[in-house]
Order: C-alpha cells, then structure tokens, then sequence
C-alpha cells in the first residue's frame, strides 16, 4: 500500500484498484491465522485489529473516509467476532469472512462512486500498476456478482458443512481466496495477471471441490476438475505466450494493436487465440470444453457448486470479454464466426443434455452449461451493448443460480446424499415455501417474467438482434424452449406429484432460509425493477485499453 | 394511479392478500379472491363510464418510466378493442371464481392463481408498451400451467406441459420480433413502434414472428393441437378462463400489433391465413362431431369458432373485422357458459363421456333450459348474440374473399350439426340407468353464475349496436393505420384479386 503511493502519482487510486481484494484476501489470512491459533485466537486477533484500525485511522486522516471507515469497522470486527462467538467457536471463521465480504462490497460501492458517478477521480477508465490492473466496469460488476455471491454463500452453506462434518476453518478461508482470484481475474489487465488470478481462484476451488474427503464423489469431483483444470491452464498459459511471442507485448490492449498489424507473425498469433480460446472455453463450460462440469458440479458439496456456478462463471466471462474485445478486437473476423457457432452449440448441447438427466445437480451442472452459451451471446455480439448484457446476465445469473442451489442444499441436508429427480415428489405440499423459492429460480433460469432471469436474458437477446446475430438468438430461444421442458419438469415433480409415504422435511436453518431469501428476493427485485443496477451497468459498461 | 392501473393491478394485490390467509379458512379465502375480482370488475365499468365511444384512440392513457436505459416503459391504455375485452375479463373471472366454490384442494393456490391469471391478461389488453405487453404476456403461462397442472384430471401433467411450451415458443420468438423492432425504433414505445416504416422482407419475418405466438393462442390450424388437451384437462374454471379469455388473446395481438405494424405483411399473408382459418373452422367442426367426450367436443367447437374471428379480422374489412371483435365476446359468453354446464354435470356425474349420459332432460330440467339456450347461441341462431357476430364476418368475408366465406358458412352448419346432436344424445330419449335418474338439478349458485351469462347473450343478440358503437372506431383506425380504409368494401388492396378467388 505505503510501496503504491510512493511509486506512483496518483496514489489513492493506485490502491483502491484493489481494495476489496485487500479486505478479501487479508481476511483469508487472518482466518488461517485463527486456525493456527486455535483456542488463543485472541492473540493473533487483537495485533491484527491494532494494525488494520491504525490503518483505517490513517486513512481517515488522509481524507480517505469511507475505506478508512471500512478499516476501522473491519479492525472492530476482527476483535469483536472472537469475544463475542467465544462460546460458539465455529461461527468465528463465517461471520469473519461474512463480514470481510460485506466490507469488500461496500469498497466496490465506492469505488463506483468514485470512479463512474459524475464528478468521480475518472469517468472513464483507469488502469494501475504498469496496466495490469484495471478499474472499469468490467473489474467493477464482477466484483459484485463474484462478492455477493460469496457472502450469500456463507450462511447458505455453514448448516449443510456441519451437517457433512465439514465446517473445518480452512472452508471460509478458500472460499475467501476464491472470490479474490476471481475478482482479479475480472480486472486483470495483461495476461501475467490474467494467468496468475486465474490460478489462484482454480486452486482454491480445486480444494473446495473435494472438501468432503471421504465422500467418493467429492474426491472424483475435485480430481477431475483438479486435472482437466490443470491441462486447461497449460494450454492457456501456451496460447499466452505465442500471443506474447506474435506480439512482443504482455499487455491486452497492446496485444489488441500488436495483432491487427500486418507485421505479426499471422499463425503464431492465430494459434495463440485458438489455444486461449480452448484454455478459457474450459474455465466458462463452452461447448466442447464443458465435459467436466456434470461430474463436478454433481460431486462438489452444493454450496460450493453454487458458488462456482455463480461466481467463476462471472469471473471467467469477465476475462473473456476482456481478453476477445481488446485483445482480440482488431481481429474479430477471425473469431466471431468460431464463436457464435460454439455459442450456439453450447446453448443446445446444455439444455438437450439436461432433459435425460436424473440427478438434480447434474440437471442444473448442464443448464450452468446452457446459460454460458446465453451469456456468450453478448461477447459475440461485440458491441457496447454486448458488454453490458454480458454483464448484466452474470449478476442475474449468480442470483439466480445461488436461489436454485441454496434449495438444493436445503432438500439434500435432511437426505444426506444425492438429490434425484424423485425425491422432490410433492415437495409443494410439504414444504411449499420452499418448493416456491425453488420453482422461481427455475423459472428465472428459463426466463419467464417477472424475474431476473428475463431480465438477463432480454438484454443478451437484445445486444444479439441488435448486431445483426438474430439466427444466434433464435438458437438461443429454441434452448430455451427446451431448457423450459426440464425446468417445468422439476416443478411438475414438485407440485403435481403426491409426496412419498415417509419423506422427510428438508432442515431449514436460520442462515440457510436467509441466505436462499434474499437470493430470491433478489431475483423478483432484479425481474420487476431491472432498471436501478441496469442503468448503472450501461453507464459503467466501460473497459479499459 | 389511474383506473387501469387499478384494473390490472387489483387482482394482483388480492393474489398477494390471499398469501397472507390461513389455508384451511377456506371461506375466507374464497371471500377474499371475490372481493378483489369483484372491485376489478367495479374499475372496469369506471372505465366503460370514462370512455368516449366516438374516440377511435387510445384514451385514460396512463405512463411512468419503468427501464429508462433501455426506453421501456409503463403505460396503458384502452380503446375500444381492449376495453371489451377487458370487460369481458373482468365480467367472466367472479364467475368463474363462483364455479370453483367448491374446489377443496389447495385452495389458497387455486385462486392465487386465477387472480394472477386475471391480472397478467388484463395487462395483456392494457398495455402500450411491446416490452410490458411480453412480460404480461409469458407471466401469464405460469399460473396456467399450475391451475391445469394441479387442478386439472388424469392427464393433466401433459397437458399442462405441452400448453406451457407451445405458447413458449410462440412467445420468444415474438420476443426476438420485438427485440428486432426496439433495434429499429430505439424504443418499446407502441406509438413509436407503429410509425416505424419497415422494408417488405423485414416485414414478412417479422409478421411470421408474431404470428407465431398469436396463432398458438389462438389458436390457429396447424398449432391448435395444445387446446383440446388443454380444455380437457383443465378443472371447469381453467376451462372457461383458457376458452372465454386467454384465447381472445392471439386474435387481440393480430388487431393491436399485426395489422398496425406489419400491414404490408399482412395484405401478402391474409389469404394464407384465411385458408388456415377456414381449415381450422371446417377441421374443428368435423372433428367435434366426432368427439366422444363432450368437454373434447366443446374445446374443438372453439378451434372452429376462433377460426372465425381470424376470418372475420384477415378479410380486413371493416364490417368482418368489428365482427370479429364481437364475435370474441360472443365466444367467451357462450362458449365459457357451456364448459360451466359441462363442469357442473362433471362434478355430478364424474364422467365427460357423452354415451353416460341420456334423457336428462326430464331430470334436470333447468340445466336442460340452459345448455339449449347457450348451444343455440353457439350456432348463431338468429337472435341471440352468436349471429350478430357470425353473420357479419361472413358477409364481409363475402365482399373480399368469397370461396372462404362460402367455405366458412358450411362450419356454422356443421355447428348446428355437433351441437344438437350432442344435446340430444345427452339430453333427448329415454332416462338411461339410474345414474341418469338421480342427477339432481342446477341449484341456486350455479343459476347465479349461468343467469348473468345467458341475460348476456340475449341482449347482445337482440341489440348488439353497443358493442358495434364501441369496437368500430378502432378498428376503422387499426385498418386505417395498415392503410386499409375500405369501409366494408371490396376495393382492398391486394386482397381482391385473389386467384381463383370465388371462381
């Protein structure tokens, strides 16, 4: 921080680049500190609230209110949560990490007030740290579906790792190191930074995935994703570095210009963008690099699945916009065509694949793959427009897609074990709340009005017609279509269906019903009022060069 | 807030005030869905009072920001082919509530449901806005889909399915076409939409998009195939509503977005679609004579009868066009009366099967009095109100296309046909068994939801000048707009000089 401000000129936007990321991923590390400290957490508690208040006090001085507030709130934090959960030493590391992404929010807020709102330190965009670093709307919103995502799966998921044994502290911590992996990735700006978040949010979620050690699917699930993901990164990194060789540069938009001139060296830069295509096609589950996401997205522990449907998906679709409409802007003839056929492809492959699904995950595993291919639409569409409905279907997504999963983790905590197709028989009558939350986010996965999925999809539907890609939205409503079948189908079990002698009611706990409540508020607030974060999307639909 | 606001939002404001009753006070749940059903209707004569028939526009128009960014906004308004359909709404759901007094099976849900229902489709006729009128449009699917699935008999599940993904599909890629046209006009705007001037091709895919999601409301041959399942399996109310309002819906959009926007289109496409309409017409009628089940038969007498209104509204003259709108009311009062007759004696007799059923006319004299009347309706007798509205489409279909309004005029024949043979069967001839002997009668609730009804078909057939006065200004405007002024005549542009044309 201290380092920042004297290096550079402009100091306090030096740092705020990456201010949430700060609070997210020292939290991490204070979390880990708890860990180690066990029973005398308040040793390793207190030093660390002294010095993020002192921080915070210093901030406060400079001029800097609201982060510095943020600090000393945190630095109250860290101390409090310890005495006050002194009995209950498991709630220690969630409410840490709760609190830490609520801070990291409320940082984002500000940044968007400083940066976007009239009057702010730029309208435009910013980049910092030699450019790998960016602060733009694209950094700004992945930022927020990626943090929002992470807090609501906090209290979603802490009964159901109780109930599997294990709530074990290292959880909140990856899941904190996750989220500031992906946030990176939404504002990296060359490509050391893109491959370096890349694998800093992978190797987190490599972990979480097989976080339930003795639960076979859990291991299979971390080891192929571990696997796939790690052949996925080497090729990636290998497109980088032809990308670097055909350009001489690191930076994207540099990489942008270096490509449109005629002097680069043609293959090497068109083998780059294919092998990155691959490399980053596996991280979004683009058709044909989706294999895994079945497998994975079944065997991870719910909560975890949740959260990497809703924020890796955010994250990656983050560096795809970047890397295809800087880097590869100047060069779009040669993509647009490969990638509105993957896209559509991939929107057909995900809800076909669906409907001979038996295992609920696996059904929502395809339909992530589905909505990666609605969410392509806007990058393919290349256009302003495209960009904010990018965007602004991954928060309506992450919403959506938290929602449908914190009910999965509540109808699979009473089973312990799988959530098939038929266990939901007649959950209407039974837990009709539930159900409720349930089928609305079904619906908003299908994009029935009024919920947030419409929303999202209206807008990449929209930027598609309006750059002239109207066969790739028709594709799009005919998956959808069919995604609506299955959907349906999971509410048909549901409400139509009588309940089994003996079913059990699924376990709702506090956190729980309010973490999947205000998912689903969220996705009837986003469906009926889309306007409030959709006018600030299209204003901030910026991205650096 | 204005009155249509009021109109469209109070059976949504009751359907959120029912989730706060207990669930087994099914009295007070019931009470509550009247009420807010009841004031709907109240709202909707507030408007019949507001309203200037000799105003051809559109008037009470009410608008506030909704997404600025993207230029979509709320606003309603009425004119005179919205307003009797809203009225015909809000006229049919107390009464249908009132039928479904005895549904004891998840109460609370089931009149959530319809009033969401009642709601959405209101929206539907109100709106001003295309991207309001798409959200009103697909919000509408889901309590469908919940009252046929949930409520509905054996095959419900199916049927509920299919109706959900039929009207899917139509609705999205009306969704492109709307997307297509906010690209072009920069705006949701109805007002702004309809000025936009379109080249002939962008027209013809654009018209093909729209049309795809009102025929299957319609619904037009070869997508009707989702009605008879539907109207079968649905409970007795889901039955009238799909019959007496959601399938004005298809015809409704044709009038307000077809005509106005694509005209050009529309001239290219009318004689397709008036041989699909006269196919659905005779095809709906042969295969309602055919039906042993006499809720099966009803849903096909619908397919028929809609292929009128469609004939009525693509001769595209003014005379066949009003009619066409008249001819949807007429539809939903007497085709909705006879799915209450038919749920009536279902829930008496627990068989749709009309070979059950004989003689009933000396047990159940009353129901006999009124499934008469209501049939004869159906088929257009003079006098009662299916004439005022059959006839004129026919005659105006006569002036612009006379194979089709001679082809046409054999469907009403076949309707006298179907429906007084299945009266007959039912109701003629000697007591069969003493499953017929012990029907018991109408009684008094079931009187007060028919009474209104057939009061209804009566006037109207007896002095439709009202429901002329009200429609007639717009839908001379509606041609008008699509740059078909021919007052009743022949002189239509393009639609004439039909090969082969009455020849």
């Amino acid at each position: 921080m201290i380092l920042a401000q004297q290096t550079f000129p402009t100091p306090e936007i030096a740092w705020s680049a990456f201010a949430p990321e700060l609070v997210v991923a020292g939290a991490a590390l204070v979390l880990m500190l708890f860990a180690v400290a066990g029973e005398r957490r308040l040793l390793a508690a207190v030093p660390t609230g002294l010095v993020v208040g002192a921080v915070g006090v210093w901030l406060v001085l400079q001029g800097l209110t609201v982060p510095g507030g943020v600090a000393i709130a945190l630095a109250a934090a860290a101390v409090a949560i310890p005495i006050g959960f002194a009995s209950q030493p498991r709630l220690i590391s969630p409410w840490v990490a709760g609190v830490a992404l609520l801070a990291a929010l409320g940082l984002v807020l500000w940044q968007y007030n400083a940066v976007f709102a009239p009057g702010g330190a730029a309208s435009g965009a910013v980049e910092q740290l030699g450019g790998s670093i960016a602060v733009d709307g694209v950094a700004l919103f992945t930022r927020l579906s990626v943090y929002l995502s992470a807090v609501l799966t906090i209290p979603i998921g802490y009964g159901y790792l109780v109930d599997r044994g294990l709530d074990r502290e290292e959880f909140d911590a990856l899941l904190l190191l996750a989220a500031a992996g992906m946030a990176l990735l939404g504002a990296a700006n060359d490509l050391i930074m893109l491959f370096v978040s890349l694998e800093i949010l992978s190797i987190a979620l490599y972990v979480l995935a097989g976080f339930a050690r003795r639960d076979r699917r859990s291991q299979e699930a971390g080891l192929k994703y571990f696997l796939n993901g790690a052949v996925a990164s080497a090729i990636l990194l290998y497109g980088l570095a032809l990308l670097y060789v055909a350009t001489g540069t690191l930076e994207l938009d540099a990489v942008g210009t270096g490509l449109g001139l005629v002097t680069a060296p043609q293959a090497v830069g068109v083998l780059g963008l294919a092998l990155v295509t691959v490399g980053i096609g596996f991280k979004v589950a683009l058709f044909p690099f989706h294999l895994w996401v079945p497998d994975v997205y079944q065997g991870s522990p719910t909560n975890v699945t949740g959260f990497m449907a809703a924020a890796t998906k955010a994250a990656a679709f983050a560096a795809v916009l970047r890397l295809y409409l800087i880097g590869f802007g100047r060069v779009d003839d040669l993509w647009v065509p490969i990638l509105a056929v993957i896209t559509a492809v991939t929107m057909l492959y995900g809800a076909l694949g669906a409907i001979v699904q038996r295992d609920v995950k696996r059904i929502l595993a395809y339909s992530s793959v589905a909505h990666a291919g609605y969410a392509a639409i806007g990058v393919v569409a290349a256009s302003p427009e495209g960009l904010s409905g990018t965007l602004w279907y991954l928060v309506t997504y992450a919403v959506t897609t938290l929602a449908a999963f914190g009910s999965v983790v509540a109808i699979e905590r009473r089973r312990r074990g799988e959530v098939a197709l038929v266990d939901l028989r007649g959950l209407g009558r039974t837990s009709p709340v539930l159900a409720g939350i349930f089928s609305l986010s079904l619906l908003s996965l299908a994009g029935i009005p009024p919920t947030a999925g419409f929303a999202g999809k209206l807008t990449v539907f929209q930027a598609g017609v309006s750059s002239g890609l109207s066969w790739l939205v028709v594709i799009g409503v005919v998956s959808s279509v069919i995604a609506a079948f299955f959907y349906l189908r999971i509410m048909a079990t549901m409400f139509l269906d009588d309940p089994d002698e003996g079913t059990e009611l699924p376990v709702i706990t506090t956190g729980l019903s309010a973490g999947v409540s205000i998912a689903a508020a969220l996705v009837i607030y986003l469906g009926i009022q889309p306007g409030v974060l959709l006018d600030l999307i299209v204003n901030a639909a910026s991205i650096a060069r | 807030m204005g009155p249509l606001t009021a109109i469209v939002a109070l059976p949504i404001v009751g359907a959120i005030a029912l989730s706060f009753v207990d669930p087994e006070d099914h009295k007070t749940l019931r009470f509550v869905a009247m009420v807010f059903a009841v004031a709907a209707f109240v709202a909707s004569l507030v408007v019949v009072a507001r309203f200037d028939t000799a105003e051809a526009g559109f008037q009470l128009v009410e608008q506030l920001e909704w997404i600025p960014s993207i230029g979509a906004s709320y606003k309603l308004g009425v004119d005179g082919i919205s307003l009797v359909l809203v009225v015909l709404t809000t006229f049919l759901t107390p009464l249908i509530l009132l039928a479904s007094w005895r549904v004891d099976e998840r109460v609370k849900g089931y009149f959530a449901s319809f009033l969401v229902l009642e709601g959405a489709v209101l929206g539907v006729f109100l709106t001003l806005d295309l991207l309001l009128f798409y959200v009103f449009w697909e919000v509408m699917l889901v309590p469908m889909y919940l009252i046929i699935g949930i409520w509905g008999s054996a095959n419900r599940r199916y049927a509920a399915i299919k109706f959900f993904l039929y009207t899917l599909l139509g609705g999205l890629l009306m969704l492109v076409a709307i997307l297509f046209l906010f690209s072009e006009a920069g705006s949701f705007d109805y007002a702004t939409i309809s000025q936009l001037e379109l080249s002939q091709t962008a027209q013809g895919w654009l018209f093909l998009a729209f049309f795809v999601a009102f025929a299957v409301k319609v619904p037009l041959f070869p997508v009707h195939t989702w009605l008879p399942d539907a109207h079968t399996e649905a409970p007795t109310g889901g039955s009238v509503f799909l019959a007496g309002i959601l399938l004005k819906m298809g015809a409704y959009g044709v009038l307000r977005y077809s005509l106005p926007i694509f005209p050009d289109a529309t001239v290219d496409f009318a004689p397709w679609i008036i041989g699909l309409s006269v196919v659905g017409i005779l095809y709906g009628a042969v295969l309602a004579l055919m039906q042993p089940d006499v809720k099966r038969l009803i849903a096909y007498s619908s397919v028929s009868h809609m292929g009128f209104v469609m004939l009525g509204i693509f001769a595209l003259t003014l005379t066949s066009a009003s009619a066409g709108v008249v001819q949807m009311v007429n539809h939903g009062l007497s085709t909705g009366a006879l799915f209450l007759l038919v749920g009536f004696l279902y829930e008496r007799r627990h068989t749709r099967a009309i070979n059950a059923y004989g003689g009933l006319a000396k047990v159940v004299p009353v129901m006999a009095g009124f499934w008469l009347v209501v049939s004869l309706s159906s088929l257009a007798l003079p006098g009662l109100n299916g004439f005022v509205g059959e006839f004129p489409i026919l005659l105006g279909a006569f002036q612009t296309t006379r194979w089709a309004a001679v082809l046409g005029a054999f469907g009403a024949v076949l309707a006298a046909l179907y429906l007084l043979w299945v009266y007959q069967r039912m109701f003629h001839g000697p007591v069969a068994g003493p499953d017929n002997e012990h029907t018991t009668d109408l009684h008094f609730r079931e009187v007060a939801i028919l009474t209104p009804l057939v009061i209804l078909i009566v006037a109207i057939g007896v002095y439709p000048k009202p429901l002329y006065d009200t429609v007639e200004p717009s839908v001379d405007r509606v041609l008008q707009q699509a740059g078909l002024s021919g007052v009743g005549t022949a002189d239509v542009e393009g639609v004439a000089p039909i090969e082969g044309a009455g020849r």
